[in-house]
């Protein structure tokens, strides 16, 4: 065989997928994106949605969705099990891309610094996000509350605590391989400073894969806020939460089933609009 | 109209007839090669040349039958290799005539060859026996071929891994291989060994080679045909001594016209190419070349020239114009103008830059964990004055990169002192333009961070910044745009442009023209020597290339592991070099003419170069006293004993054995 078979170097990566399918696929990930705006803006508008208080008995204990003008049935005590999600969703929804955020700009932060300065700035902060990385989550989760009392503000703390150190060591990675690119030194012979160049030319070339980890991320985080409430880690009842309704309302399942399986769904679908919205977030910022 | 296909001869290995091949790319359709006639005959080396995107890659593709699946190939025509036509063949059969007839090197071995798997046993696979994978490695003259057998890939220079693709390539007696830009990667005595290798495996073998290159002169040396391709469309095809003697079409001489050689006139710019070669998504009707064409007249916009004979029936050119009117062309110099004239040096200048007897280590791993140390400085000195061009020449691993990074403060040095003039830090232009500009910001926006250092206002910043580009000869539109925008030339421009704007003392240059075409390398030599004129900075220009360095250069300096073996004036050093490197090195700049005498052995790796005068290993002159480990050479006037052997005073060469150079 005169011609190696194997490694003929081949133009282009594939480009299979006809325009039609592609443009299909583009409008697909903007759908999703547009239904986490939609969910965004639904739980910022929940006390203008919701039918009824959270907090307020307002009818006949346990009747079913659809009767007595509940589109998704009462609990135990004549609340409105709608009202009452709507209002969860605002707290589990706002409470996650709290902690996103957060961890985005303090993780973002620590890593940026320690990417763009190297040396012993960097192998000290990434030793100290390595230390915080160790910890586990609900063990954290658990102590905070346990030192400082059950609450939402409590929780968030615990869970930002330890969420944080994900995005530090992203964005310290993206730098560090950013900082080695010749666009950088061009720009310090240019007698750009280290602080602009640390903001102009390395952080522009990290953000995209920081904002990629964190859309998947924000449905595993929907999750463990609504596993820690339902541990009883969350907020204290009567307030509404998704996780902790789903909790406390467990012994009802099989005789009024609606009570907790309504904010249980209401989890699951969040979760899985954070998601699809997350991968569609990251298709399009590869610029397919 | 075109000649009905002619019944396959047994003189023809390979026959190309009217060949089209179009992708989609991105959405837009382009048209890689547009209806191409070429016939490879038996036991000929026929050159190939072509500037990026002429089509020439995809042609030899198509010949190999590898054209990419995955671009969904549009193809018409015929591309007939040992009877078969390769572009309808099945798979299998497409297989067996590779395997059977055709032999390929690519321009990186790295790639090529298979990482993971010694080189004994993948030339084995082609070969068929071990026995036969030793012969061939010795045949393309890989020393040591028993011991190399067991080598991997990476443990190979790239010299010697062009060499093992090449033993596959030609395993099995094929009657044509194809190589497509094999020398391009490697360093020029090395080019002109791996050359002359391919001539002398024609010879021995038999096979026919099609070497496809961007350079004519790497064509003119080897080639008994010389192809011109231009947008997809053969230029101009004929005996290389006829195409070169009495270029017919003006691209050819303007490919003759913009490449340097050792003798290219220096006191006029580099003759350069109007405008960049056509977008393949977007070829003009006509002929391709109609719109950078000196001599185009109306129908060259709409009729498409096919190749017709010009004086005998084997030299073809496909060109409206009268051949009397491209000779003129041929002939025809620009103008020497005050503008363009090299400036005269300075008696009196202070320096610019100097550096002290700096030497730069670095520790580098050596695999299993060790760590080795790199010499990339050895005790080197240079002074550049005022105004003045240096050119520092060498092969890769020579340090003449990392003096320039030096010179920039990117490296830091181990000893010795570097002293910059009052200009402050040199600005830097580097090999690769689009890498340098950072991809999200716009070109005005780097300009203006530049300025920025300043502390000028921001209108005034923004005026500046416009000028620049002026001057580079960009328009202001190229001030909103980024990088990724920009094509190849118009990067370097902007990146002349940065380093510019703020008129540093001392302008770096790292290999700036290296990765450009050859039209495209001549307007950014000459917007150098333009914009050191008109701003009297002083050019440190790196580059390997001996004949770039005597157009830009006052004096050249010759680096060979990590020493300046040579300095002097340019055209004192061109003329007569002393050193036995620097005239290798001269010896194997590719030119119109006969191959040039080989340079034995590679250059030995900067981690662990040999004892005493590092080039000893290669020297035609070395003598045992050249090995001792406490010879320390260093650049000295050249004399026998009281009296000095050169008119020039600044000539200084490091050698041992003075009254030999």
């Amino acid at each position: 065989m005169a011609v190696a078979e194997a490694y003929v170097p081949t133009a282009a990566p594939p480009a299979r997928r006809d325009r039609a399918v592609r443009a299909a696929r583009g409008r697909l990930d903007w759908l999703a994106v547009g239904l986490l705006v939609l969910v965004t803006l639904v739980a910022l508008a929940a006390p203008l949605l919701a039918p009824h208080g959270p907090l307020d008995p307002v009818g006949t204990p346990t009747a079913a969705p659809g009767t007595e003008g509940f589109l998704l049935g009462s609990d135990s005590v004549g609340r409105d099990i709608l009202s009452r999600v709507l209002y969860g969703l605002r707290s589990s929804w706002l409470a996650a891309l709290a902690v996103v955020t957060f961890g985005l700009l303090f993780g973002g932060l620590v890593g940026l610094v320690a990417g763009a300065r190297g040396g012993w700035v960097d192998t000290l902060l990434m030793r100290l996000t390595d230390g915080f990385l160790a910890l586990p989550a609900p063990v954290v989760a658990i102590a905070v509350v346990a030192a400082l009392g059950p609450g939402l503000l409590n929780t968030l703390l615990a869970v930002s605590l330890v969420w944080w150190p994900f995005y530090a060591r992203i964005l310290r990675g993206e730098i560090r391989t950013l900082a080695a690119r010749p666009h950088v030194e061009a720009a310090r012979l240019a007698g750009t400073g280290g602080v602009r160049i640390a903001l102009k030319h390395l952080l522009p070339g990290a953000i995209p894969a920081a904002v990629v980890t964190a859309s998947l991320d924000i449905g595993t985080l929907v999750l463990t806020l609504a596993s820690l409430s339902f541990l009883g880690l969350g907020q204290s009842a009567p307030a509404p939460e998704l996780g902790a309704d789903a909790a406390r309302n467990l012994s009802y399942l099989l005789q009024n089933w609606w009570i907790p399986v309504m904010p249980g769904i209401a989890v699951a679908l969040l979760s899985l609009a954070a998601n699809v919205a997350g991968d569609g977030v990251r298709n399009l910022m590869s610029g397919r | 109209m075109r000649a009905p296909l002619a019944p396959p001869t047994t003189a023809l290995v390979a026959e190309v007839v009217d060949l089209h091949v179009g992708f989609t790319r991105n959405g837009r359709q382009v048209e890689a090669v547009r209806g191409l006639d070429l016939q490879v005959r038996a036991g000929e080396v026929l050159g190939l040349v072509g500037e990026s995107g002429s089509g020439k890659s995809v042609l030899s593709l198509a010949l190999l039958g590898l054209l990419p699946e995955a671009s969904q190939p549009r193809t018409r025509g015929v591309v007939r290799v040992a009877g078969i036509d390769m572009l309808t063949a099945s798979p299998q059969v497409r297989r067996q005539v590779r395997r059977d007839t055709l032999g390929a090197v690519f321009q990186d071995p790295m790639t090529s060859l298979n990482p993971t798997m010694r080189i004994g046993r993948q030339v084995a696979e082609a070969a068929g026996s071990g026995a036969e994978a030793l012969r061939l490695l010795r045949a393309v003259g890989i020393p040591d071929p028993e011991r190399r057998l067991g080598s991997f890939p990476h443990e190979l220079s790239g010299g010697l891994r062009q060499r093992v693709m090449i033993a596959m390539a030609v395993a099995g007696h094929p009657a044509l291989v194809v190589a497509d830009e094999p020398t391009t990667a490697l360093d020029v005595t090395v080019q002109a060994q791996v050359l002359a290798l391919v001539r002398r495996l024609r010879d021995d073998i038999g096979c026919s080679v099609l070497l496809i290159t961007h350079d004519l002169g790497v064509a003119a040396q080897v080639a008994d045909r010389v192809a011109v391709m231009y947008a997809g469309r053969l230029a101009e095809v004929g005996p290389t001594a006829a195409v070169l003697q009495a270029p017919s079409h003006p691209y050819t001489v303007g490919l003759m016209k913009s490449r340097l050689s050792l003798t290219t006139d220096r006191h006029r710019p580099v003759q350069a190419l109007r405008g960049g070669a056509p977008d393949p998504a977007d070829v003009p009707p006509g002929c391709g070349y109609a719109p950078r064409c000196p001599l185009a007249m109306d129908p060259c916009s709409q009729t498409v020239p096919d190749p017709l004979p010009v004086g005998t029936s084997a030299h073809l050119r496909a060109c409206l114009a009268e051949p009397s009117r491209v000779q003129d062309l041929a002939l025809t110099a620009a103008p020497v103008t005050a503008a363009t004239a090299v400036p005269a040096q300075r008696v009196d200048a202070g320096w610019a830059a100097r550096v002290g007897g700096i030497e730069k280590t670095f520790r580098v791993k050596a695999g299993r964990g060790r760590k080795a140390t790199l010499s990339a400085l050895r005790r080197v000195s240079l002074d550049v004055r005022e105004g003045e061009s240096v050119a520092i020449v060498g092969e890769s691993g020579s340090g003449k990169s990392t003096l320039l990074r030096v010179l920039a403060g990117l490296e830091q040095h181990e000893r010795g002192e570097v002293e910059l003039g009052r200009g402050g830090r040199p600005q830097m232009v580097f090999q690769d333009a689009g890498a340098s500009l950072t991809p999200w910001l716009t070109v005005g926006e780097l300009l203006d961070e530049r300025l920025r250092t300043e502390g000028l206002p921001r209108q005034e910043r923004r005026t500046r910044a416009l000028a620049a580009l002026a001057k580079v000869g960009l328009p202001e539109a190229v001030y909103g745009a980024r990088a990724s925008e920009l094509s190849g030339g118009q990067r370097q421009r902007v990146a002349l442009a940065r380093a510019t704007v703020v008129p540093p003392e001392v302008l770096l240059c790292d290999e700036p023209t290296s990765a450009l075409d050859v039209s495209l390398a001549a307007t950014v030599l000459n917007l150098v020597q333009q914009l050191r004129r008109e701003l009297g900075m002083a050019v440190v220009f790196v580059t390997h290339d001996l004949s770039v360095a005597r157009i830009v250069a006052d004096r050249i300096a010759v680096m060979y592991l990590g020493r300046i073996v040579e300095l002097g004036d340019a055209e004192e050093v061109i003329r007569s070099p002393k050193h036995p490197y620097t005239k290798a090195l001269l010896a194997a700049v590719p030119d119109f003419g006969v191959a040039p005498p080989a340079l034995k052995g590679e250059p030995a790796s900067p981690l662990s170069p040999p004892t005493g005068c590092a080039f000893h290993p290669r020297c035609p002159l070395a003598v045992p006293d050249c090995a001792q480990p406490s010879l320390d050479v260093g650049l000295e006037r050249l004399r026998v004993g009281a009296d000095l052997l050169l008119d020039a005073d600044s000539r200084r060469v490091a050698c041992i054995r003075p009254k030999e150079l």
